[in-house]
């Protein structure tokens, strides 16, 4: 069950992927110096600095980069969590029973292919531009690819598995407990992944558009004060949270279906 | 003695029609035997003669189109716990350990889960498992896998365990290891086993009484006492001769 750590394998992959890493940093760093775009970017060693500096000196009126980074994320979990509540619980139904599916699936057809962010102007007006509205862009991020893997997961459950159960004694209640859920749980998390992630870049469009605080504010910010620095900032904060996210839902992939991994 | 025998499976004149709209295609025709209590009883028979399907009516996975199927003298009408099954493509519970497979029959039924515990691993070590109950399916071989789905039909202590073919995707090797675990199995466990294969050799290995089926529509063709010492030798002359004569007699049945 425990993996054994192949440390070779990983120091290696590291290297290798720092190689490109450093190799865009240098490009970057000549490129400023010694050519005009210069004018238009700042070196990286620039955008550290800045980087280390917001970390205790405030963007805007009181927030610093770690609480601008606070307030999108607690947004994007906010709205994370009601669309794959929802979205596990219709794309489940849908999979599983012919009559949710008959009516359910032609509406979320309709609303599936609708950009997140084309919900930002609907969303201002219905709901201004306080909290709701961007927490209800988010959800809709997030709820399409949540649904759409949950109900492809739903519609696989293998029968004769059910009629396993069955067999054993199980009533319908345990074998859509005991089958159908775990038999999901993989596209559930497939769609969770995906979903996190446009979760994260819709809470940065919303952001742009209306709002105060926030990572997505500071880049806004950044271009109306004319500040580069500051944009490059929060292109890099943005880039690195959005991996840690990543790297956090497979991580809970991984410990949830140990059940699929082959091998030692 | 054979009189007293109690009667766990009465077949009366039992027949499946699978009704299609390229056509109706007769399965099991009028067919009529019964099991006894204990007896390891082996439904053999060419390929695609219907044998799993015998074995789906008894299960109650499907309902005859004619006759009866009387089990323990109740009418099967449907899936019952009291009625094991042991499946060629394993058809384990993957997302649970070697621990939670054996022990989902009785845990469906709401036994207590010290109980329950006890009983799984009871059957987990008789099949030779002692060690793997952490384990996850996907990590055991496929002849590991099959004595998780021995055991898993076992902890719910039927009063009749049905194999379809358990052995039939393993490699030769480990078919003959299993064929001894089985007889070691039901010789420390006795249980009434109605298994089906169409490998003679197997056949001869483990039953007591061989039913040999005819070819599809089936029914029953003719049927064998076993009564060769156990363990059984796969070279014995007894053996051999046998064995020759239930291949030529299937042959008839084509």
């Amino acid at each position: 069950m425990k993996a054994k750590f192949n440390t070779k394998g990983f120091v290696n992959s590291l290297f290798f992927s720092l190689i490109g890493i450093v190799a865009v940093l240098i490009l970057w760093t000549l490129g400023v110096n010694y050519t005009t775009v210069g004018l238009l970017l700042p070196t990286p060693m620039e955008v550290l600095e800045r980087a280390i500096y917001t970390m205790s000196n405030p963007i805007g009126r009181t927030n610093t980069l770690l609480m601008h980074l606070a307030v999108s994320l607690r947004r994007v979990l906010v709205g994370f969590t009601l669309s794959a509540l929802c979205g596990v619980i219709l794309g489940i139904a849908m999979g599983r029973f012919k009559m949710v599916e008959a009516i359910f699936k032609p509406l979320f057809e309709l609303v599936r292919p609708i950009p997140s962010v084309a919900w930002i102007p609907l969303a201002i007006v219905w709901f201004g531009i306080g909290e709701t509205a961007k927490i209800y862009i988010i959800f809709m991020a997030g709820f399409v690819n949540i649904t759409v893997n949950t109900y492809a997961g739903a519609k696989q459950v293998d029968e004769n598995m059910l009629g396993v159960a069955r067999m054993l004694g199980a009533n319908e209640l345990q074998a859509f407990f005991h089958v159908v859920i775990p038999s999901c749980v993989p596209y559930i998390f497939a769609g969770m992944q995906v979903g996190l992630s446009t979760c994260w870049m819709a809470v940065l469009a919303a952001e742009m558009v209306s709002s105060t605080e926030g990572i997505g504010w500071t880049i806004t910010a950044g271009q109306e004060n004319g500040d580069m620095t500051q944009i490059f900032v929060g292109i890099i904060a943005i880039a690195i949270v959005g991996l840690l996210l990543a790297v956090l839902m497979r991580w809970a992939e991984r410990v949830l279906c140990s059940w699929r991994v082959r091998g030692k | 003695m054979m009189k007293e025998r109690k009667t766990v499976i009465e077949c009366r004149n039992v027949s499946k029609t699978f009704y299609s709209m390229a056509g109706d295609n007769l399965v099991v025709d009028n067919l009529n035997f019964n099991v006894y209590e204990n007896e390891f009883v082996v439904l053999f028979g060419p390929g695609q003669c219907g044998k799993s399907t015998i074995l789906n009516l008894i299960a109650g996975l499907e309902k005859p189109t004619g006759g009866e199927i009387i089990v323990s003298g109740e009418k099967v009408t449907g899936p019952s716990p009291k009625r094991g099954m042991v499946y060629q493509t394993t058809n384990l519970f993957m997302w649970y350990t070697v621990m939670q497979n054996v022990e989902f029959g009785p845990k469906m039924q709401g036994v207590p889960k010290k109980v329950r515990r006890e009983r799984a691993q009871k059957y987990i070590d008789l099949v030779g498992l002692k060690g793997f109950e952490k384990h996850f399916p996907v990590k055991l071989s496929g002849g590991m896998q099959q004595r998780v789905g021995i055991a898993r039909a076992y902890a719910n202590e039927p009063e009749l365990i049905c194999m379809d073919e358990p052995f039939g995707h393993l490699d030769a090797q480990t078919r003959y290891l299993m064929e001894e675990e089985v007889e070691r199995i039901s010789n420390s466990d006795r249980r009434t086993v109605v298994f089906v294969t169409n490998n003679a050799e197997e056949a001869i290995y483990l039953a007591d009484r061989i039913i040999l089926l005819h070819n599809c529509p089936t029914s029953v063709h003719k049927e064998y006492i076993v009564d060769l010492p156990r363990p059984r030798d796969y070279t014995s002359p007894d053996f051999l001769a046998l064995r020759e004569q239930i291949t030529a007699e299937m042959d008839n049945t084509l």
